[in-house]
């Protein structure tokens, strides 16, 4: 039994000629406890299938199971009690409320929960202090660093012990020893039985994972297991070596020269083919002068 | 449920933050709620007072007025209108058992000339029986009597005392003319408290004169305007009203056309124009409130629309969309009640104002000050709802895209 199983998922944006496809029937489905890294272009999907996956959005065909439970069609409340219960947050733009405190923010969902004050904001303080944040309580987000404010993110996402950690590229918006910082802490989230799915960009941070799925214009085209430490090859391929020769290789400029020719007319070629008519035709011509001249 | 005391927490946050913007909002609640406030206060305040005086002077008086005229409280109006009352109805009235003193009061008009000329005196011809009916003792001298010498004895008002003679000079003794006869002053009425829509500031300015006197002088009057009847024990006072009507259209062929009020209702007649007034104005200040209420309708839209972002931050983190719409619905009823508590205490200010610079003297009861604050609070929620209800209904991921 998956805990995440998503089958023939297809997103659709807009209507009429307007539309987007933003999920093209992805099939995926996730075992408990495994750290999922999902990785591709910018546009290709990746937000999507976490926003659904996280029940922040409803694919428009499709059928998505959530601890065997069918999820796609839930009404608004219910969603929202699920998302309280098992599933946590964690965005780019860390997305803490700005007119509360460090505490406060974290303390929230339990709030939404029904939990008294005192009672959350402890629960809170010990959560902040697992991730090291014990003395930053009562700052407000605008006082702390990125960093810092993504490690009390963390602690919002983690605060009601929701079963799945859904990220979206959780680094983004960091330094190098941030997303270091970050990723520790993700990777220990899921040592203690955690399942938790990420977004990057970044080929590095797929050392943190056990597996690595890639999209590309909404379809999940590649899933590899990979050990813990290692960057995927797939991304190691990307990472270390240029491809040899691509889709983009052999399309890119071609509008380019479709759009000139036609304006610079027949009569006046383009500069670099005549040069190359030049350079051709000028040892024939020294050839015959010289011809000429030996005759 | 615990979680509210946090929405409590965040809109007052969130009016902290906006200060000028909820001041503007609560402004259409604050004046709306402070007028209806003073508006109540000051109707009761004179109700209050008109009641006082009947108990004062005339708790177990009966008025009997005719109502041949028109049936409106304010006397100057029946003046004109010729009375159906008589000599006889007084007899008759004077008779009925439980009945110690009946008088008729008949009004007339003419300048009467002391040292000073007095224009605005207003002569009630009456019999020597006023002051067992009035309840009120003489500051000067004595009321006119059967037995006196002279039938053109007068009492002044304590209005008239002034308006006729110089101020250091006790009256008593003193002479006016009126209608070319010459009037002794017997006695000065002790001042009666004054207050708007009630017959004591008439004897205030009042000459008072025998009905012999002016049955002697063939003056046109226009009849008996009151006849106003003590009764020994108050509690007779319904059972001895009943007893007078029937005599009175008995004397009347059957005609219903006069009107036997109890002190009780003699106050409500003379209060019936100033509910009146009071509705109205309340009328507009419900208005005043109805656009604070719009206002803040108006506000609140903003308020979602600029916060959407975090409206998506709190529903990915679990909120519901009932959690969400009583949140913003706090938010407005904060705003509301902080208005309607600021009106309150502008209503409060303003009744203090009243009390030291005019002799009105609201009352505003803790009853209305409740009803200000329930009135402020429902308007929040009412019209604070559409706002909510926009902001919980929305997509959490179309909510979160908003920046």
């Amino acid at each position: 039994m998956s805990l995440i199983k998503l089958d023939d998922v297809s997103k659709l944006y807009g209507f009429g000629d307007a539309t987007t496809l933003a999920l093209d029937e992805a099939n995926l489905s996730i075992e408990k406890g495994e750290f999922v890294a999902i990785m591709g272009p910018s546009g290709c999907g990746k937000s999507t299938l976490l926003n659904v996956m996280g029940l922040l959005d409803r694919p428009t065909h499709g059928t998505y199971k959530l601890q065997n439970r069918l999820v796609d069609r839930l009404s608004q409340n219910r969603a929202a009690r699920l998302r309280r219960d098992t599933i946590g947050f964690i965005f780019q733009s860390y997305n803490l409320l700005p007119r509360l405190t460090v505490l406060e923010n974290v303390a929230l969902p339990l709030a939404y929960k029904g939990m008294g004050v005192t009672r959350r904001l402890k629960a809170a303080s010990a959560i902040l202090e697992r991730v090291g944040m014990q003395n930053r309580e009562y700052f407000y987000p605008y006082q702390l660093s990125g960093g810092q404010i993504q490690c009390a993110a963390i602690a919002r996402a983690l605060v009601n012990e929701p079963s799945i950690i859904i990220a979206d590229e959780p680094t983004g918006n960091l330094d190098s020893a941030g997303s270091r910082l970050i990723m520790e802490l993700l990777s220990e989230v899921h040592k203690m039985g955690n399942t938790v799915i990420f977004v990057t960009h970044n080929p590095e941070l797929t050392r943190y994972a056990t597996r690595v799925v890639y999209m590309r214009d909404g379809m999940i085209i590649q899933d590899e297991s990979t050990s813990v430490g290692q960057v995927a090859k797939t991304a190691k391929a990307r990472l270390y070596s240029r491809p040899k020769k691509s889709v983009e290789d052999d399309l890119a400029g071609v509008s380019l020269l479709m759009k000139t020719v036609p304006d610079k007319e027949s009569s006046e070629p383009l500069p670099h083919r005549k040069k190359k008519t030049q350079t051709k035709r000028r040892p024939n011509t020294k050839a015959k002068v010289k011809g000429r001249l030996d005759t | 449920m615990s979680w509210r005391s946090g929405h409590i927490h965040t809109a007052i946050v969130s009016m902290r933050v906006n200060r000028w913007r909820s001041l503007l909002t609560m402004f259409g609640i604050i004046v709306g709620v402070a007028s209806v406030i003073v508006i109540i206060g000051i109707t009761q305040g004179v109700k209050n007072e008109i009641t006082n005086q009947v108990n004062a002077y005339s708790k177990d008086v009966i008025t009997i007025t005719s109502t041949a005229g028109n049936s409106s409280s304010f006397g100057v109006s029946q003046v004109a209108a010729v009375s159906v009352l008589t000599n006889q109805d007084v007899r008759s009235v004077s008779k009925i058992k439980g009945v110690i003193a009946s008088v008729p009061l008949e009004f007339l008009s003419g300048v009467a000339k002391g040292d000073k000329s007095y224009p605005s005196g207003l002569v009630i011809a009456t019999t020597p029986q006023l002051p067992e009916v009035i309840n009120q003792p003489l500051v000067l001298g004595a009321f006119f009597s059967p037995n006196d010498p002279n039938p053109f004895a007068a009492v002044l008002g304590y209005k008239a005392s002034l308006g006729l003679f110089n101020q250091n000079v006790p009256p008593l003794g003193y002479g006016f003319t009126w209608h070319n006869q010459q009037f002794i002053v017997s006695g000065v009425l002790n001042r009666f408290k004054a207050t708007p829509f009630s017959n004591n500031t008439l004897y205030n300015e009042a000459i008072f004169i025998p009905t012999a006197a002016m049955t002697q002088l063939s003056i046109n009057s226009s009849g008996i305007y009151q006849i106003l009847a003590r009764v020994k024990h108050a509690k007779d006072l319904p059972v001895v009203a009943k007893k007078i009507e029937t005599v009175l259209l008995a004397n009347h062929g059957g005609q219903k056309n006069f009107s036997v009020l109890l002190p009780s209702q003699v106050a409500k007649s003379s209060t019936s124009v100033l509910n009146l007034l009071a509705a109205l104005t309340i009328g507009i200040a419900v208005i005043a409130l109805f656009v604070g209420g719009v206002g803040i309708m108006n506000v609140m839209l903003v308020s979602v629309t600029e916060r959407m972002h975090e409206i998506g931050i709190r529903k990915a983190i679990g909120a519901s969309n009932r959690q969400i719409m009583s949140q913003f619905l706090i938010e407005a009823a904060t705003v509301s009640v902080a208005g309607g508590l600021i009106g309150i205490v502008l209503a409060l200010l303003v009744d203090f104002g009243l009390k030291l610079a005019t002799s009105l003297s609201p009352s505003i009861s803790w009853k209305v000050i409740a009803l200000g604050a329930v009135i402020s609070m429902a308007i929040g929620i009412v019209f604070g709802s559409v706002p909510a209800l926009r902001a919980a209904g929305k997509e959490p991921i179309e909510a979160l895209r908003n920046e």
